[in-house]
């Protein structure tokens, strides 16, 4: 049996052998356990398995959108897994990064040999003024009963640092939007399904000044399922050529913003990929094909930089020179991304892995990016940088 | 948008949220803020200044800690807010939020006394008060000083 030594601890190795997502978009057609069940289903029958041979179900969601505050039972019943639940996981728009991290390490230290990550946000059932006070709610006392934030507020006050200090223009975060809703537009589980360009952004309403409509991720409904196993299980399920999780990094930061050293980089993004990098012996070139946090263009273009895909301050200059579309050094958010494919909080961090993980397997069609080392990133931030998890695999 | 078209729907009963927050460790900051004073905390001990205010220092262990307030800020970001959350719909003017940072080396979030974001920038000198709104609630305020 091989296993992984970091910091002195010896953990298994833990493979991908199912994944599934729904489609995104607005979902007033299904509740979240329906919504749950959509992609369940898709992922099981990936893995060829049964509901008897998973061991533990982590769900993920942060829920405070829900008429229901309890989910995850309700998830684990609606699917045939009510006795295999012991927990939901909450790290805000990093919840189903923080659910796989359970899972993985559930099964890493060998309690269980497979797990199933379950990732569901239903936020469309209340209005948006309801739905971005509940998302604004990140630090109540000091910031929203007084100032009436916004996650675009707080991502827009970042953008105004970034673009002061590195000369970042609006015209490059356009550049963001225009990418991941071309390569929206070819997948057909996308939120939006059109194209757009630099003007459409541009001449969009303002949102929070420097963002405007198009620079912010739409409110969406969604859910994507991850089944996990161990190397031994794989071998008694004859899983052949799985995703290997090679390294799953975590980083975190200040509740409060105001507690922040600066508003031109995310420092969790800068932990948690260190540490993913460290543990699975890469560097940033040499991963083939990214996921990373865009709940807003401009955090694309912080996490370009915190994750060292480019040098401090030229992430804008990255997306000038189309680095980051398939054929450039670094594809990114190829499946449209949280920005066009949508950020159903809960789901996103595993539908990352679900996008990767089709790549790493040739199974993407027209939007497959050309691979020799089979290494790809997944980069999940809760909030601005309160949270982060940053996720290696190789196939 | 790829909205699905109009689906049946059941309404749910109503939850109304309304928490009593308690404030007697932190009175001084509330009354301060209702006299139009800003106050932050520092630890006696160790001569940390925390901001938001903390009446316990989680570094020396001490609920020991005094007032002090803050009144001179720079500018480090800002924002100007268009779609505003449920419960500041009201409020007819695109608030501006910044964050400053004071000559204590506490950062501050606050509203921008401004009505054009275009005026504003980074390290521009504020003035830090409070204000009393006419709907009862509080609000920081950031008045832009000349250099």
């Amino acid at each position: 049996m091989k296993t992984k030594k970091f910091k002195g601890i010896f953990m298994k190795r833990v493979a991908i052998i199912g994944v599934g997502n729904s489609k995104f978009g607005v979902r007033s057609d299904v509740t979240y356990p329906e919504l749950a069940f959509e992609a369940f289903k898709e992922a099981l029958e990936d893995a060829g398995i049964a509901q008897e041979d998973i061991e533990m179900s982590v769900v993920g969601t942060v829920g405070n959108r829900l008429y229901d505050m309890y989910p995850a039972p309700l998830i684990n019943e609606y699917i045939g897994l009510a006795s295999k639940g012991p927990l939901r996981v909450e790290a805000a728009c990093a919840s189903g990064s923080a659910a796989l991290f359970t899972a993985y390490n559930a099964i890493a230290s060998g309690r269980v040999e497979t797990a199933i990550v379950i990732g569901v946000e239903k936020m469309c059932e209340v209005d948006t003024q309801t739905s971005t006070a509940v998302g604004g709610r990140g630090c109540y006392l000091w910031e929203f009963h007084m100032f009436g934030t916004s996650f675009a507020s707080y991502y827009a006050l970042f953008a105004t640092a970034h673009m002061a200090k590195y000369g970042t223009t609006e015209e490059q975060l356009a550049k963001v939007a225009v990418k991941n809703h071309y390569y929206a537009s070819k997948n057909p589980k996308a939120h939006f399904q059109k194209e757009i360009t630099i003007e459409t952004v541009l001449k969009s309403r303002v949102i929070c000044w420097p963002l405007k409509l198009y620079d912010c991720c739409p409110i969406s409904d969604g859910s994507a399922v991850l089944i996990l196993a161990s190397e031994e299980k794989i071998k008694d399920l004859g899983v052949q050529d799985p995703v290997w999780i090679e390294a799953i990094g975590f980083g975190s930061d200040t509740g409060s913003l105001t507690r922040r050293g600066d508003y031109t980089s995310l420092k969790s993004t800068r932990m948690a990929s260190e540490m993913a990098y460290k543990i699975a012996k890469v560097k940033p070139e040499d991963v083939e094909v990214a996921e990373v946090h865009d709940c807003f263009t401009i955090a694309e273009i912080m996490a370009y930089e915190d994750l060292g895909f480019c040098k401090k301050g030229e992430g804008g200059k990255l997306i000038d020179e189309g680095q980051t579309w398939i054929g450039g050094k670094i594809p990114t958010n190829i499946d449209g991304g949280l920005k066009a494919k949508g950020h159903p909080l809960g789901a996103t961090g595993c539908s990352m892995i679900y996008e990767l993980t089709r790549q790493l397997r040739n199974e993407s069609g027209d939007r497959q990016v050309p691979l020799k080392k089979y290494i790809a990133l997944a980069h999940n931030v809760g909030m601005t940088g309160q949270y982060c998890y940053v996720t290696i695999l190789r196939r | 948008m790829s909205k699905t078209p109009e689906q049946p729907t059941l309404k749910s009963r109503t939850l109304t949220l309304t928490h009593e927050i308690p404030i007697s460790r932190t009175k001084t900051y509330w009354e301060g803020l209702k006299e139009g004073k800003v106050f932050a905390t520092k630890c006696k001990k160790c001569g940390r200044v925390y901001y938001p205010p903390q009446v316990d220092c989680p570094r020396c262990l001490t609920s020991d800690i005094e007032w002090i307030q803050l009144s001179d800020g720079k500018l480090e970001t800002f924002t100007q807010v268009y779609l505003k959350p449920q419960g500041f719909t009201q409020y007819e003017d695109n608030y501006i939020i910044a964050i400053a940072e004071t000559k204590e080396g506490a950062k501050i979030m606050g509203w921008l006394e401004e009505k054009d974001v275009k005026h504003a920038s980074i390290g521009m000198p504020v003035k830090i008060s409070a204000k009393t709104m006419p709907d009862g609630f509080t609000a920081i305020i950031f008045k832009p000083q000349n250099p």
